[in-house]
């Protein structure tokens, strides 16, 4: 996903206004994703609402020291959210390749077992019982389902971290603090 | 996981000599990074050196405006080539502990399938290192680390 561009940037200019242009335009790109990364359908979505969190908490861990305190605050959670959404990324990266591998095995037992059919009218059903592959399908299945309900849950503590964030007003409180100005420095998350 | 180095920013520092020593300390970072990332049998060494990258990247981009254009594409694409050669190898490390985190749990008559899994990362993870071995050997032979460096410079 390609960054929206930041207008105004002066390099003569003072970091702290600098900075603020851009936390304020990561900040709305990051938001700008909710309702519809709330559907759990919308992996792409989901996965774009990832890198803009990557993004502002990049800028936040270098220029949140010269804002307000609610600076500092936002980088944990944004690392937070970031986090959890690189763990749904990862179970939506990793079903298709289960799913890939799946397929391959079961053509590959589906030719054994014509072989083994030789001139039946039809597959006898019994014959999968003996397919080359059988346990290996049964721990595929077992890691499919595994995968898909690790996706679930953590689709549902994204949305209850994000309700969280809505109810402690973190768009609001963070647009106050990149226009407050202080001097301390801190660590990166 | 290697921490980043604190830099402290006063907001009334002039945007562009902020960004030049930022940019230096991040390159630091990513050159010191760079020893034993081949080792398949340390993957901390790569995910610590991806880090690195993505790090040094966003600062880039943060402080684009100030740079030279010409000279800051160049070495922001060699950063993102980096980053992904970094992340051919990387991805398939994480899988691969996740799958035999997975096949741990599970009864041994499953694991045959888990195992065909294995046995694919493990050949996405040699691949990876190939890939990442050419990405090293570019990042040394153009001068990546000298041409951040006078990016900085050009910055102040």
């Amino acid at each position: 996903m390609k960054a929206r561009s930041v207008k105004g940037l002066d390099p003569a200019g003072t970091l702290g206004d600098n900075a603020e242009r851009i936390v304020a335009v990561r900040l709305d790109e990051l938001c700008s994703f909710m309702p519809r990364a709330a559907d759990p359908a919308q992996v792409t979505a989901l996965h774009d609402m990832r890198i803009a969190a990557k993004r502002l908490r990049y800028i936040l861990e270098i220029t949140g020291p010269g804002f307000g305190p609610y600076a500092r605050t936002a980088v944990k959670l944004v690392k937070d959210l970031q986090d959890l959404l690189g763990e749904i990324h990862d179970c939506d990266v990793q079903l298709p390749e289960v799913r890939e591998i799946s397929r391959l095995i079961a053509e590959e037992d589906a030719k054994v077992l014509v072989r083994r059919a030789g001139d039946a009218a039809d597959l006898d059903p019994a014959l999968v019982k003996r397919a080359p592959n059988r346990s290996a399908h049964a721990g595929l299945g077992a890691l499919t389902t595994h995968l898909l309900a690790r996706r679930e849950l953590l689709f549902t503590r994204f949305l209850e971290l994000w309700e969280t964030y809505e109810r402690k007003a973190f768009r609001t409180r963070l647009e106050f603090a990149i226009t407050e100005r202080s001097g301390a420095s801190i660590p990166p998350a | 996981m290697a921490k980043a180095a604190d830099i402290e920013v006063t907001p009334e520092e002039p945007f562009a000599s902020a960004g030049a020593r930022i940019v230096r300390v991040r390159t630091e970072e990513l050159f010191a990074h760079a020893d034993g990332v081949l080792d398949t049998g340390d993957i901390e060494r790569v995910h610590d050196m991806r880090v690195a990258t993505r790090r040094l990247r966003a600062v880039l981009e943060i402080f684009a405006s100030c740079f030279p254009k010409p000279e800051f594409k160049s070495a922001l694409r060699d950063v993102k080539a980096l980053a992904d050669a970094l992340g051919e190898r990387r991805d398939p490390d994480v899988h691969l502990d996740a799958m035999r985190a997975f096949a741990a749990q599970i009864a041994p008559g499953q694991r045959p399938g888990i195992a065909k899994l294995i046995e694919r990362a493990e050949a996405q993870q040699e691949a990876g290192n190939t890939v990442l071995a050419l990405a090293l050997e570019e990042m040394e032979s153009s001068g990546l680390q000298g041409r951040l460096l006078a990016l900085a410079e050009a910055a102040e």
